[in-house]
């Protein structure tokens, strides 16, 4: 027990020696720029787990391990954000940690709100250097002193660069999905304007003029079908207006469009009141234009780059409820027997280096690793090099 | 990477609640850890790098070799450990072979001390010829062991839901299968087979007639998932709380975590019926233990919502990847991930 402690404190004089600090701080430098030469994954989803059994199995305190914990986030950031990630997302609070003792809860938002006012006060340099720190989660459950805390950091780091951390708190997916379905309905509940007034700009034909030039040309010749003129001049035009913002995919467009066409025949009936074979009561948009796309823009990770890698400590095997519809397609999922404390770069590089193996393989050869790999490699492409402009054109369309 | 002196002084800070330091005092221990500003200022950056052409070159050039590098060392390592697995997991599957003999089977499973009640499978559809016909056979297998070992339920999921359009097949399949583990057909379990949207396929019920006692008392309960049963369920249930919400029937604010539970679990539990709802669902709709048939974890498009807390269990990367995906169904592997459930270690003998 002795020898082991005084090896143990041998060890951490050797490791806090400034040559040896030196080099390895200059050796970590080195290997996260190795691996910035390969693939990097866009977005990693980190579930802390693991500070309160460090505490237990080292003798602090509770609070102490929750410390530690946030101390090996720091670190874990550093390296993500050095080698080129874009967005991190980390669990930090499950709506059903609210159920541990009160101690512990409260500890913990105090933690969360010193932390974050402490990131107020350097607005300056966060502008220069940090990610955009976002909350997830039901920030109702949260009590109003912590709330504010988090709406001033997430304002702060609003305009910072194209880093990411989204801040899972009080979150379980469960939650998130039922929201996403609650908020799809909610939207397309709502009635459609008659007047149209907002997509005066977007169709840049008149439909009566149009008319009336088939009306002209039909006294000159015979046109042959006049309504599908029309139709695909406006599907053009959607497909226009929508393909700067979306990452094109099959899902979106069709969805965009069969959403437009129903605001079109929308649009006929408000022009052909009297004509209107009955329709009464407020108009809706069509549940069928409802797609995994349109669950998947009111998640609350709607903006960021597909999951690619999930990664638990502490070495249990599930997901409690973390980024279920995130993780459920084509993400990584890798459970680490180290608790969170400890983890650190030289536990997450053998899984980098794994998938950036796993990468390139398949790059290589598409075709030997089964089926899957061909979208995989697509998507990855895709957001790679379309993630930034789409993120770019955002703001713009606003 | 912060030095001991300064993490030291955070951490004081930290303990006294942040009222140790000032924002000034932060900011200054924390200069020196801060990368040169060069995203934000690019002026500055231009002229950094016209000074330095050469440092700038060379450490790209470091960068580059020592990537190439880790990744010879790490693509050795992961060999060496690829083949370490192979090696152990046919020294495993030479101790712990079956023999068709659920006796067996019961045994390996014995000592562990907890069992799932609901297992679910991974599987995936290779590209060969035959491909469906391995597949069947691999459940045939795993709804054998699955009996063997006294779990009641076993939901399998392929992403395509080939599977669902043969279920008369299938049942064939598992039927002989079973036949050949458990003798004369009075003495196998009971099977039933569905699929959500599908009718139920009971052998209790279509052989009643035939069979008068069953001398064994277990059942197995086959449920069969494809990636149409994921996000696709989410987004139907949506068009039709939609479409309810729209004739004014409901309100946003009645769709809760119960309500959605209740739609979402119905659909995978219960068989579509047309002459009675049934009255209890027939398997516990949240899977225990996930096991992945594959050379790494991924979930490949599996429901989402009721793996929440189903712990997941990947047999490992043995095949170098000449056969597709997925890896070959093995006994070791299956009896792998209930030993990993239970927390047990397998050891060689048994």
């Amino acid at each position: 027990m002795s020898t082991s402690m005084h090896l143990s404190k041998l060890r951490k004089w050797f490791l806090a020696s400034p040559p040896v600090e030196f080099a390895i701080s200059n050796l970590r430098e080195l290997l996260i720029g190795a691996l910035k030469q390969g693939p990097i994954p866009q977005h990693v989803a980190f579930v802390m787990d693991g500070n309160r059994r460090f505490a237990r199995t080292h003798g602090i305190e509770t609070v102490e391990g929750h410390n530690l914990g946030f101390e090996a986030l720091a670190k874990i950031l550093e390296v993500c954000y050095k080698s080129g990630v874009k967005v991190v997302t980390i669990y930090a609070f499950s709506i059903e940690n609210f159920k541990r003792s009160k101690f512990e809860v409260d500890a913990l938002m105090d933690m969360a709100k010193v932390k974050l006012s402490q990131m107020a006060q350097h607005g300056d340099l966060l502008d220069r250097y940090g990610a955009r720190v976002r909350v997830l989660g039901r920030l109702d459950m949260l009590k109003p002193d912590v709330l504010a805390a988090v709406n001033r950091a997430a304002e702060l780091t609003s305009r910072n660069g194209d880093r990411v951390l989204n801040i899972c708190f009080p979150y379980t997916s469960r939650d998130e999905i039922t929201t996403a379905i609650r908020d799809t309905v909610a939207e397309y509940s709502t009635p459609v304007k008659r007047a149209h007034s907002s997509s005066v700009p977007r169709a840049p034909f008149s439909q009566s003029h149009i008319a009336l030039n088939i009306q002209a040309q039909s006294l000159h010749a015979k046109v042959q079908d006049p309504t599908s003129d029309i139709e695909s001049v406006s599907v053009a035009s959607t497909a226009e207006d929508e393909g700067a913002t979306s990452n094109q995919e099959p899902d979106e467009l069709y969805e965009s469009e069969s959403s437009f066409s129903s605001s079109t025949t929308l649009h006929h009936l408000g022009h052909q009141d009297g004509q209107a074979t009955g329709v009464k009561g407020p108009q809706f948009i069509s549940p069928e234009a409802i797609t995994r796309q349109t669950l998947t823009d009111h998640m609350f990770t709607k903006d960021n780059p597909p999951l690619d890698l999930l990664i638990r400590t502490s070495g249990v095997e599930r997901l409690s409820d973390f980024m279920l519809w995130q993780t459920h397609e084509d993400t990584e999922i890798v459970f680490l027997d180290v608790l969170w404390p400890e983890f650190d770069l030289w536990h997450f590089l053998p899984v980098l280096l794994g998938w950036q193996r796993r990468i390139s393989k398949m790059k290589k050869n598409p075709e030997a690793e089964g089926n899957f790999d061909g979208d995989v490699l697509d998507s990855y492409n895709d957001n790679a090099d379309g993630y930034m402009p789409s993120e770019a054109a955002k703001p713009k369309a606003i | 990477m912060v030095s001991q002196r300064d993490r030291d002084l955070l951490r004081e800070d930290m303990r006294a609640r942040g009222g140790k330091l000032n924002a000034t005092e932060r900011e200054s221990l924390l200069k020196p850890y801060l990368p040169s500003p060069s995203p934000a200022a690019p002026r500055r950056k231009k002229n950094t790098v016209r000074k330095t052409p050469i440092r700038t070159f060379l450490k790209s050039q470091l960068y580059q070799f020592t990537y190439t590098f880790t990744h010879i060392i790490f693509g050795i390592c992961a060999r060496l450990i690829q083949a370490y697995h192979a090696v152990v997991d046919r020294i495993l599957a030479i101790v712990y072979y079956h023999h068709r003999t659920p006796e067996l089977i019961r045994k390996d499973v014995r000592g562990l001390n907890r069992l799932p009640e609901h297992l679910s499978v991974v599987l995936f559809l290779r590209k060969e010829d035959d491909a469906l016909a391995v597949l069947m056979d691999e459940v045939a297998e795993l709804a054998a062991w699955t009996t063997c070992c006294g779990i009641s339920t076993l939901s399998v999921y392929e992403k395509t839901g080939i599977l669902k359009s043969c279920l008369p097949t299938l049942q064939q399949a598992i039927t002989a299968k079973l036949s050949s583990y458990y003798g004369s057909p009075s003495q196998q379990p009971a099977l039933r087979l569905f699929a959500p949207h599908h009718p139920l396929h009971d052998d209790l019920q279509t052989r009643q007639g035939q069979t008068a006692e069953r001398s064994n008392p277990n059942s197995l309960t086959l449920l069969l998932l494809s990636s149409t049963d994921g996000r696709e369920t989410l987004v139907d249930l949506t068009k039709t709380l939609t479409e309810m919400s729209q004739n004014g029937k409901l309100a946003s604010e009645d769709i809760t975590i119960e309500l959605v539970d209740a739609e979402i679990s119905e659909i995978t539990t219960q068989p579509s019926s047309d002459l009675k709802p049934a009255t209890s669902p027939l398997v516990k709709p949240e899977p225990d233990l996930l096991l992945v048939f594959g050379p790494y974890l991924r979930l490949d498009g599996y429901p989402p919502w009721h793996i929440r807390l189903t712990e997941m269990f990947c047999t490992g990367d043995k095949s170098h990847g000449m056969t597709g995906f997925g890896e070959a169904v093995e006994y070791q592997g299956f009896l792998r991930g209930l030993w990993h459930f239970a927390g047990a270690q397998m050891r060689f003998g048994r």
